[in-house]
């Protein structure tokens, strides 16, 4: 049997999930997780999960976000207790107090959050909390030489963190885990960070991981990395287990499936885009980017943005932005592509007016905005969707429609006091047109799903009075497929009445779907830019990695 | 959905009731036992703090009073906490407030003026000088982000010096010398400037700062409830990154509502000035500003609570004073049960929090 389909929303309650086969080896299973269930306040964040970890094996943990494949890593690691239900590390149960106990047990985990000191060497870091007494930073040294070579780990042991690249960094975590000789290594969406190269030597890591003896968790809602590395696969859907598989390479169609609850022929470019499946994301960024480009810029279309020879150090005196020059025009998507931190935070910080740049020209239309703050760049139609929607995005703890309208709330004056039936009333109204779905306007942000904040954001970015301009920074992170396609069906409405659109975004793939050219951004510089079409995905590629085309 | 949110919003209000009120009677029951320890017999205890409290028109008079001393600086305060700020420098802001109100008083004319203005004027200008202290420790914040909690305490403490130094120096506002018996304070202020009694002739020292509070509870509870500014604040307070990306003045906002603070720290006061003392004394205000602090804690943003804990205040504070005269327990004691007060009262808020989160 390849492939249990469980049919979600059809199920009873109490419906018991068969035991999972057990690994192929028949040696048993490494860890078996039976009927584990948790709740956090309301939240079933899993329900009735069970499934096998073999001896040596790569297993995929697939799910859309709030799948609740975190929390499953975390009850493995002893992070949380469950509910309900048993774990049998073999053979014996599997009740961590704590990570300690989990490590003593063998398990290690990489967070998706790296928990590094960055002033720190890499051998330092990976002295802390194991060494006792004097530290043996050549020994130490060694073993890290040694690891790097047995599993293609290249790292410096004596380098600083703090000028390593992400990848190198999560290189780091790994060797961490791996001094330890674990039997289990859990990766908790390892490759949200990584270049494709790094993806691809990531990938061969685990393999040789697995190879070794160790079985390997790996996390992910990326699809191809399941098709090329995993031996099998657990789809996970709002705390429950939908299907699994154990060619998932074979069983990819019916994985998707599970996994959104669609069929992948019946998905736009952008949600194919969004779970990185390689073949239907070319094919589908092919479709969307010829169709986005047959709404061509019409020659005489204007500049609406218009950015040159910006400069930015940040706090240590690092430059940030390397004399960045960009032009949008009219009804045109231009895409910022690259590795995350390469400069496209403090980018998005500049045009938004939250940070000022040392020199340079910044103007929408015939407004200068260099230096302005950010009320001065709303005042000239520019609507900007942060990156950090909880930071600079909202007031977490305030309604709805606050935050729907935070940007005018004086519109709503009246008497000298707030209006909040007029609020309420225009809140409902966008909510309905940006398919916002909350119990009411009423509620306070923080209690709605991530794809509905952002859909909030939006619209209120989208209506600012006289929008000429969005940007638009990582849109997209965190959502489910579905909101995907919502915020950029969104965007590229907006884009067709003739919004200038500058998307930020590390999801290349997201980016050759939706924009008309791309720009791709370097340790501050722009590297490069073309037009947004598939097959020039290596130049990308090149630019992005830091190399001139 | 609706019907699971109302039938749990039930307990909590009824929680909401009796939980401080069971911390008020333990610390009270803790508190008894310890003046029972001191050597006085209780009964005694008991009757000097009720006579003190509430044993005559007069002692009612005066616990309320000095409830609206404390009630005003905890109104100043729950505004600059929408504003996610802590006031800490009620009792200097009061000082200021004392020592304008009676420059303005005896010096400024004040006296001279026709009808409600003689004694409007000087608490105007006690509101605003408390405003400008105030304003002090939020334009340090914005400027080079002091943290107000250390600048306002210590703002606190100039003014209490400048407050000394003010009734030390006869070329500021001590009385003339004319023997060295003279004591250190100001001459009394004119009987124009004095807060109009709101009965005349009876022994009941409530005055027109009662209705004032009251109005200002009110206006203080649209203000931050319901206007567009009170929503500025509370963005302001709450994520001061998105506020900024919202085109708010947060330097602004923070400036004002540490003004406001500080308007209601000098406008108490001139309400303890004009109202009662009549003459200022280094030892103008004995902590009303950090029982106004309290107070402002307590209340947990909430008017209603700032007036519940202010009247708490204020009667323990009369019933203390009076069974430290009368019944001989030490004053001490009366710091000990309003501290107990206050730990008894954060253990229950602490529950009702929790009790909200389930």
């Amino acid at each position: 049997m390849s492939i249990e389909a469980v049919a979600p929303g059809t199920g009873s309650h109490a419906r018991p999930v068969a035991a999972p086969p057990a690994g192929g080896d028949g040696t048993g299973a490494l860890l078996s997780l039976r009927g584990l269930r948790k709740r956090f306040g309301a939240l079933v964040a899993l329900d009735d999960v069970s499934l096998d970890i073999a001896r040596s094996e790569i297993h995929c943990l697939l799910g859309e976000n709030g799948a609740g494949k975190s929390t499953l890593c975390n009850l493995i690691f002893g992070v949380h207790a469950p509910d309900a239900g048993e774990m049998v590390l073999d053979g014996r149960p599997h009740r961590p107090g704590g990570p300690r106990d989990a490590l003593a047990q063998g398990i290690a985990m990489v967070h998706q959050h790296f928990s590094l000191v960055s002033d720190l060497t890499v051998v330092d870091n990976l002295l802390l909390g194991q060494a006792r007494g004097v530290l043996d930073r050549a020994a130490c040294a060694q073993r890290v030489a040694a690891l790097a070579d047995e599993y293609g780990l290249a790292i410096a042991p004596r380098a600083r963190i703090a000028d390593l690249s992400v990848g190198e960094r999560q290189r780091v975590e790994i060797i961490k885990c791996l001094m330890r000789s674990p039997r289990l290594l859990v990766l908790d969406e390892p490759t949200a960070v990584l270049l494709p190269d790094e993806i691809r030597a990531l990938l061969a890591v685990c393999e040789r991981v697995a190879a070794g003896g160790c079985s390997v968790v790996l996390v992910t809602h990326k699809l191809a990395e399941v098709e090329r590395a995993a031996h099998r696969a657990t789809v996970l859907r709002l705390g429950r287990v939908v299907a699994r598989s154990d060619a998932p390479a074979r069983d990819m169609r019916a994985l998707v499936r599970a996994m959104i609850q669609r069929d992948l022929s019946g998905l736009g470019a952008m949600a194919g885009a969004a779970l990185g499946t390689d073949a239907v994301a070319t094919a589908a960024a092919a479709d969307a980017g010829a169709a986005a480009r047959t709404i061509t810029r019409r020659p005489s279309a204007a500049v609406v943005l218009d950015v040159e020879d910006l400069v930015m150090h940040d706090a240590g005196g690092v430059v940030a932005l390397d004399h960045v020059g960009l032009a949008v025009h009219e009804g045109e998507i231009l895409g910022i592509a690259g590795v995350e931190g390469n400069g496209q935070s403090e980018l998005a910080a500049v045009l938004s007016g939250m940070t000022v740049a040392a020199s340079g020209r910044y103007r929408v239309g015939a407004h200068d905005l260099f230096g302005r703050p950010p009320k001065a760049v709303t005042r000239a139609g520019v609507g900007v969707v942060p990156e950090d929607r909880h930071r600079v995005g909202c007031v977490p703890t305030m309604p709805l429609a606050e935050n729907l309208f935070l940007d005018r709330l004086h519109e709503f004056r009246r008497f000298g006091l707030l209006d909040r039936r007029a609020l309420l009333a225009k809140a409902a109204a966008s909510m309905r047109e940006f398919d916002v779905r909350a119990s009411g306007a009423d509620q306070p942000f923080e209690r709605l799903s991530g794809g509905n904040q952002q859909k909030a954001v939006l619209a209120r970015e989208l209506t600012v009075p006289g929008l000429r301009l969005l940007i638009a920074a990582q849109p997209t992170r965190g959502l489910d497929v579905g909101a995907v396609e919502a915020v950029y069906g969104y965007i590229r409405r907006a884009c067709e009445r003739g919004l200038a659109v500058l998307l930020i975004s590390s999801e290349l793939d997201e980016l050759l779907a939706m924009c008309h050219r791309i720009a791709v951004m370097y340790r501050g510089r722009i590297m490069g830019e073309c037009d947004a079409r598939p097959d020039e995905r290596a130049r990308i590629g090149a630019w992005m990695a830091g190399h001139a085309a | 959905m609706s019907a699971i949110a109302s039938r749990r919003a039930l307990p909590r209000i009824d929680r909401g009731v009796w939980l401080p009120l069971l911390a008020v009677v333990t610390a009270l029951a803790i508190g008894a036992l310890l003046v029972a320890a001191t050597g006085v017999a209780l009964p005694d205890a008991a009757a000097a703090f009720a006579d003190g409290a509430w044993g005559s028109g007069y002692a009612i008079g005066a616990s309320i009073n000095r409830a609206l001393a404390i009630g005003l600086v905890g109104l100043g305060f729950i505004v600059a906490q929408r504003a996610n700020l802590t006031n800490v420098g009620g009792e200097g802001q009061i000082a200021l407030g004392g020592i304008a109100a009676t420059a303005m008083s005896l010096y400024g004319g004040a006296s001279h003026l026709a009808g409600p203005l003689a004694f409007v004027m000087p608490m105007l200008a006690a509101t605003l000088a408390g405003a400008a202290w105030g304003a002090i420790a939020g334009a340090m914040k914005v400027r080079f982000g002091t943290n107000e909690v250390i600048s306002t305490l210590l703002l606190s403490f100039i003014g209490i010096w400048v407050l000394y130094g003010c009734v030390q120096s006869e070329a500021l506002l001590r009385q003339p010398m004319t023997t060295s018996a003279t004591l250190p304070e100001s001459l009394e202020i004119p009987e124009a400037t004095h807060l109009p009694r709101l009965w005349g002739e009876a022994d009941v020292p409530l005055h027109v700062g009662l209705p004032l509070a009251l109005l200002l509870c009110a206006v203080v509870a649209v203000v931050i409830n319901r206007t567009v500014f009170g929503t500025m604040l509370r963005a302001v307070g709450a994520n001061p990154d998105a506020a900024r990306r919202a085109g708010m003045p947060i330097g602004g906002c923070i400036v004002l509502a540490m003004a406001i603070a500080g308007a209601f720290g000098g406008l108490a006061g001139a309400l303890m000035l004009q109202g009662e003392q009549w003459t200022l004394k280094a030892r103008f205000s004995s902590g009303y500003g950090f029982d106004g602090l309290v107070v402002g804690l307590l209340a947990r943003g909430s008017v209603k609570g700032v007036i519940a804990s202010a009247l708490l205040f204020g009667f323990l504070r009369s019933g203390g004073i009076n069974m430290e005269l009368v019944a001989n327990v030490p004053s001490a004691i009366v710091v000990v049960i309003q501290g107990l007060i206050i730990v008894t009262l954060a253990a229950a808020a602490l529950w009702i929090e929790r009790g909200a989160v389930r």
